[in-house]
């Protein structure tokens, strides 16, 4: 140990700290100011920056002994007083901020550098930050509110504020920043790791080094007896079965008889320190007998020997998990007579969803039962698994989410860490802790599935499609997770934006001895929409049309049927098509551009929420309390998960557009299973359109029931009454009364007043096996143009600029649905340029931010962004989802840019530079 | 991972830092910037129980003329080259490449003796103790099987400084101290071409220097491979030098375990470069760019690198 003085955010400590300690643990753990995140622990996410004396670093690889005698200045000492700092402000503003973990260390970083270089360009900005990674905003906002900052500064405005929709209401449709932005932007809002419970015990795991092997022994009696060891527990303690959907629950807290990927969890350690606890696990002796593996697709579809299937339930002698097929027509007859067809073969990389934040969780019991804060997309699944595994009644669990550093479908199943804390809080009679490290995230995955597709387009001589045929198979991985509605999700949501009178697909979604896919933002239908709009431009060429005529020749209109009876009521594809095309000068750049520079077009569509709840039940699909009392203030209680995408304030918004109220009226609890009603979660971008939808109903029950009391104590007619800008008045203004003086009015002799607002999804869809597969209320349009430069010499292609376009239904907060939209583009860039999780037997080589490379600030373009309003007959003030159906366009757009540059076609992700330098050459021979 | 008690000694001399080394011999790493002792050290690649960080050592920290040449004090770090007028104008090249390394906040700490003597990396050397106890320990790692290659025989763990091929392309010299005082040395010959111990330094050995030679009036042409634009490590480095004489010295890092250093001069032919360049550099596939695309590279930066030269070179004149 070793006695340093360091001076924190100007004030002296004199620590006694390891001597190798780092410093985000002398600050976190030691001197206790969360609001410095760790997102890597190796100096590759920059989530984790602070100053040393002015100098940023990152602190996860500094030693704390470096900085005796220093000063360091963290997140928390920005905001001078509790007043933000003019960089702060910018932030919130210009909607920088979504999930908020990378932001800390964004503010840190980008402050040191502006206070060095007071008049930066964009792209010295760009550059500064690029040693941060932000995986919600697409860095977009980040760069305008720094550029936006230091151009104030020097006395001029750079950037045009977010645009304000025009409509009649008075909240809705205005850009504002998240509620708890503020809180974000000073390191305040704490996550699953910053929250301390007392006397906690800290978790580690054992995790298997076989892909597949038999378990015959385990031997903990070592690490029983090592140093601080409170307990250690193996799969026979958790043998309960589970699974997010009920209809594939294959998966155990910890391998209970055999592992089925390296990396799965064999043994868990609860102890006073994580690093006694790590000691422990290195004493814990494993025997196993290995199994044969399967790690390609193709082994999996074959026959196979009966004790090397992966699960025993597969149905045949292989280990295909799932097989969905639906057809409509005849699709081999269709394309015969065809008058042109394109037929193309596809290979995708698995993905990870990267959000910035690792998993952490803490566990405790008291009388009333489990409380665990996780970092959840889906508090309820939890709750209910957490219920089937424990053995609990559903009454006496109580999952609490706090803020979280994003998900994009990553944190949405129930985790065997949560269920392990939460046995090994009830063994030891203490809290216990757990938090990923980034290696143990990817293993974790539930990423996006490594897919191949064979896909075949059949067009009439007008070039109308008339066919879409296509055989998909996806690799899960180890476990089921949300992989039948994966596999149903990769044929059905081809169906649209397209006219087609001829449709059909199979899939089969194979086990292998892999960590487990599942979904990821786009969910199941980014590769097939990368394949279907591939083929589009390939057919476009043939023909010689341009591509953006023939999508937009193409489209299903507005209030019509799909082939497969999906209801497509608002449908705004052919304003984002003309939009895009608009935007980006397509006309003057597609096929004109010198070589080595190209346009690519490509549209797209996605559920706004399933119709379908995954437990089929007839409760409703989301449920929003509202309460007010004699302050006046609005509580909005709802399970919708924040992770990010801002729900928390789309709730608000809507309570007060309803209620005639400021944003300072409302208070929003959300996603405490104790305190609010139950909402499905933060899923298939159901959010917005079903909460919204019972907030919305919550706010009228409201609303209602206050006029009716002023009506009847005014003596007025109910329809005389109006609610505006926290005035309740009468046509006449004979009766006008403040908002307090109504809720007095109403409260009289009652009390408090609650009212609730709930949504259930309509009836539809076809009569058929499969028919409420991709069944939404709703459903989102988008449409990307990429351009993109290839360099001839190393086939490396940057994407230059980007525009987009997305039908949202109607922008309820315009702020927000951008960010949601340059995210999404960000991530598809992503996929298309650099992301892939790559194997050696089994084993993830690149599980960190280093070798899985999310594009940083420097490859990225300034997205330029339109928001389509198509106003929907059902969704709350007409709007629907944003958050997933941006992302599917934007990885066609780049591949399709790329063959319009150099005359390449793509069909394997992500881009390989070699792929490229091979065919250029072999073109030109 | 978890042995001795650890210990973190803060020299201020020199002596004091060789003193510190040669009490601690056989459990001690020295450590400037950290950036890249602590990612190994997080990953447990780096076990020494004893560092001895050299960053409060003043006297390294300067820049200096002296005989003929530029020094520049190990400790200088990476974002401060810049800053002075020498290093931008008679070698901009070595600040293009230092601005190259990992990513500004890597660049605020990271030293250029700490960037020349950065750890060998591969793609199944750099990771986790439980990663490679669950493929079987390399040979960087005490095991006795290259997971890359399959073979036993040797570790071809790369060189990924980025600074270093544009030194040793202006024969720069390091400044070594060591108990028996000052030697002075070619920055090429510290490296072994081995993967697992891929410096001919005595691990004592410190650093205190590089020298630059200031009457070459050399023109350089860097270039780095990267799939993205910020963060990565490199998949290919190359520094292309010529002198007033017209030499051509070409130096190549990230697809060798050292160096490779190809010379030549004005009239040499491009496909003699590159087959020289080929034959030399012993890269395999242990990073996420394949190695036949890396070697297809190799031709392309040398051709392209050459023609650049060139025609500055004309220009110039």
């Amino acid at each position: 140990m070793k006695q340093i003085q360091i001076t924190v955010n100007g004030k002296q400590h004199n620590l006694l700290i390891e001597e190798h300690e780092r410093l985000s643990d002398t600050i976190r753990n030691r001197i206790g100011l969360t609001g410095t995140k760790i997102g890597c622990e190796q100096g590759s996410c920059g989530a984790c920056t602070v100053w040393v004396d002015e100098t940023p670093l990152t602190s996860c690889i500094t030693p704390s002994v470096k900085c005796d005698g220093k000063s360091i200045t963290t997140i928390e000492a920005i905001a001078e007083g509790g007043k933000l700092h003019g960089l702060q402000k910018k932030f919130v503003e210009k909607g920088a901020i979504q999930c908020g973990y990378c932001t800390p260390g964004m503010v840190m970083t980008s402050l040191a550098f502006v206070n060095e270089n007071p008049n930066p360009t964009i792209e010295e900005i760009k550059k500064s930050i690029s040693g941060n990674l932000c995986r919600c905003t697409g860095y977009k906002k980040i760069i305008e509110a720094i550029a936006e900052y230091s151009s104030e500064l020097n006395g001029s405005t750079a950037c045009a504020p977010s645009k304000e929709q025009n409509n009649e209401f008075s909240l809705v449709g205005k850009p504002r920043p998240y509620i708890e932005a503020v809180k974000k932007v000073k390191g305040e809002a704490d996550y699953a790791d910053d929250i301390k419970i007392k006397n906690s015990l800290y978790c580690k795991f054992l995790r298997s080094t076989y892909p597949h092997a038999t378990i015959d022994e385990i031997d903990i009696s070592e690490a029983v007896k090592s140093e601080g060891v409170r307990a250690v527990i193996t799969g026979k303690d958790l043998p309960g079965h589970f699974g997010v959907l009920p209809i594939s629950e294959d998966e155990t807290a910890m391998a209970v008889s055999k592992s089925r990927y390296i990396g799965e969890i064999v043994a868990a350690v609860a102890a006073e320190t994580e690093h006694m606890a790590q000691v422990a696990c290195s004493k814990i002796k494993v025997k196993y007998t290995p199994i044969k593996p399967f790690f390609e697709m193709d082994e999996s579809l074959e026959d196979i020997g009966e004790n090397e299937k992966i699960h025993a339930h597969c149905k045949f002698n292989n280990n295909i998990h799932k097989k969905a097929e639906l057809r409509f027509g005849n699709q081999n007859e269709a394309l015969e007579n065809s008058s042109h067809v394109v037929k193309n073969d596809f290979t995708f990389q698995g993905l990870h969803h990267g959000f910035t934040e690792p998993h952490a969780a803490t566990a405790f019991w008291d009388e009333n039962g489990l409380n665990i804060i996780t970092a959840t997309q889906v508090p309820h699944y939890l709750h209910k698994y957490l219920a089937k595994v424990l053995g609990e009644p559903m009454s006496r669990i109580r999952v609490i989410k706090p803020y979280v550093g994003g998900g994009f479908g990553g944190k949405s199943d129930p985790f065997p860490h949560e269920i392990i804390v939460s046995r090994l809080a009830k063994i030891t009679g203490r809290p216990v802790k757990v938090k990923l490290t980034r290696e143990e995230v990817f293993l974790t995955n539930h990423g996006r599935h490594p897919t191949r597709i064979s896909m075949s387009l059949g067009l009439n001589e007008d070039a109308s499609f008339n066919t879409i045929d296509t055989d998909i198979v996806i690799d899960g991985g180890a476990y089921g997770s949300f992989g039948v509605v994966t596999t149903y999700y990769n044929g059905v949501l081809l169906q649209a934006p397209y006219k087609l009178d001829n449709f059909g697909f199979r899939t089969r979604r194979v086990y292998t001895n892999k960590p487990q896919c599942g979904a990821m933002r786009g969910h199941g239908a980014v590769n097939p929409r990368f394949a279907i709009e591939t083929i589009i431009d390939e057919a476009a060429r043939n023909l010689n049309i341009d591509p953006i005529e023939l999508r937009l020749k193409n489209l299903l209109p507005p209030d019509t049927l799909t082939i497969g009876q999906f209801r497509i009521t608002s449908n705004g594809s052919e304003e984002c098509l003309k939009a895009v095309r608009e935007r980006s000068g397509w006309k003057d750049k597609y096929r004109k551009l010198p070589e080595g520079r190209g346009v690519g077009a490509a549209g797209g569509f996605f559920i706004s929420g399933s119709n379908l709840p995954i437990h089929w039940n007839e409760y409703p699909q989301s449920v929003v309390h509202l309460k007010v009392d004699m302050d006046g203030r609005v509580l909005v209680t709802s399970g919708a998960s924040d992770i990010g995408q801002g729900s928390d304030t789309m709730l608000a918004i809507i309570v007060a557009e309803v209620l005639g109220l400021t944003m300072d009226n409302i208070f929003v609890l959300a996603a405490d299973t104790l305190l609010t009603p139950i909402d499905l979660g933060s899923y298939s971008s159901r959010v917005t359109f079903m909460a919204g939808n019972a907030a919305k109903m919550a706010a009228e029950n409201l609303r209602k029931k206050i006029l009716d009391s002023v009506s009847i104590n005014k003596n007025i007619p109910l329809d005389e009454l109006n609610i505006v800008n926290e005035r309740v008045f009468s046509n006449d203004r004979l009766v006008d009364l403040s908002w307090i003086e109504a809720v007095e009015i109403a409260t009289r002799k009652v009390g408090a007043l609650n009212t609730s607002g709930f949504y259930n999804s309509p009836k539809l869809g076809g009569d058929f096996k499969g028919a409420g597969a991709g069944l939404s209320p709703s459903y989102s349009f988008g449409a990307v143009v990429a351009e993109v430069s290839v360099d001839l010499q190393t086939g490396m292609v940057k994407v230059e600029n980007m525009w987009g376009a997305h039908d949202c239904g109607r922008a309820l907060n315009p702020l927000a649905v951008e960010g949601q939209l340059e995210g999404s583009w960000h991530m598809g860039m992503g996929q298309a340029l650099s992301e892939q999780m790559k194997y050696y037997n089994g084993l993830l080589v690149n599980a960190n931010l280093l070798d899985y490379k999310i594009p940083t600030s420097m490859d990225t373009p300034m997205f330029d962004t339109t928001i389509i309003e198509s106003i929907d007959p059902e969704g709350p003030f007409g709007a629907k989802e944003c958050g997933e159906g941006a992302l599917h366009p934007s990885v066609p757009a780049i591949t399709n840019a790329v063959y319009d540059a150099v005359g390449v076609r793509i069909s394997s992700l992500p881009i390989d530079p070699e792929e490229i330098l091979m065919k250029i050459k072999s073109k030109k021979k | 991972m978890l042995t001795t008690e650890k210990i973190y000694l803060q020299p201020k001399t020199v002596n004091d830092a060789l003193m510190a080394a040669y009490d601690h011999i056989n459990e001690f790493r020295y450590i400037a910037g950290g950036t890249d002792v602590l990612v190994n050290k997080f990953q447990g690649n780096e076990i020494s129980s004893c560092l001895i960080d050299i960053s409060g050592i003043d006297e390294l920290n300067a820049v200096k003329i002296s005989d003929g040449y530029f020094k520049i004090g190990a400790l200088v770090k990476l974002k401060d080259l810049a800053k002075h007028e020498i290093i931008r104008n008679e070698f901009a090249a070595l600040i293009e490449a230092a601005n190259s390394v990992g990513s500004p906040l890597i660049r605020q700490a990271a030293t250029i003796g700490g960037n020349i003597l950065c750890e060998n990396r591969c793609i199944y050397y750099n990771q986790s103790d439980w990663w490679r106890e669950s493929v079987g320990y390399c040979l960087k790692c005490e095991g006795d099987i290259c997971i890359a290659t399959g073979s036993a025989k040797k570790c071809y763990s790369e060189l990924v400084s980025d600074t270093a091929p544009v030194l040793i392309s202006m024969n720069a010299q390091i400044e070594v101290a060591d108990k028996e005082g000052i030697t002075i040395r070619k920055l090429e010959d510290i490296y072994s071409g081995e993967g697992v111990n891929p410096r001919n330094l005595k691990n004592t050995s410190i650093i205190t220097g590089i020298l630059l030679p200031l009457s070459s009036n050399f023109l350089v042409v860097f270039n780095k491979l990267r799939e993205r634009q910020s963060l990565d490590f490199t998949s290919l480095t190359s520094s292309f030098s010529i002198d007033n004489s017209g030499k051509i010295r070409i130096v190549l890092a990230g697809v060798d375990p050292g160096p490779v250093i190809v010379e030549g001069t004005i009239n040499t032919g491009a496909d003699i470069f590159v087959k020289e360049a080929l034959k030399k550099a012993r890269s395999i596939d242990n990073e996420m760019l394949s190695r036949k695309y890396r070697r297809e590279m190799i031709r392309n930066f040398i051709t392209n690198s050459l023609n650049k030269l060139k025609s500055s070179k004309i220009i110039n004149e």
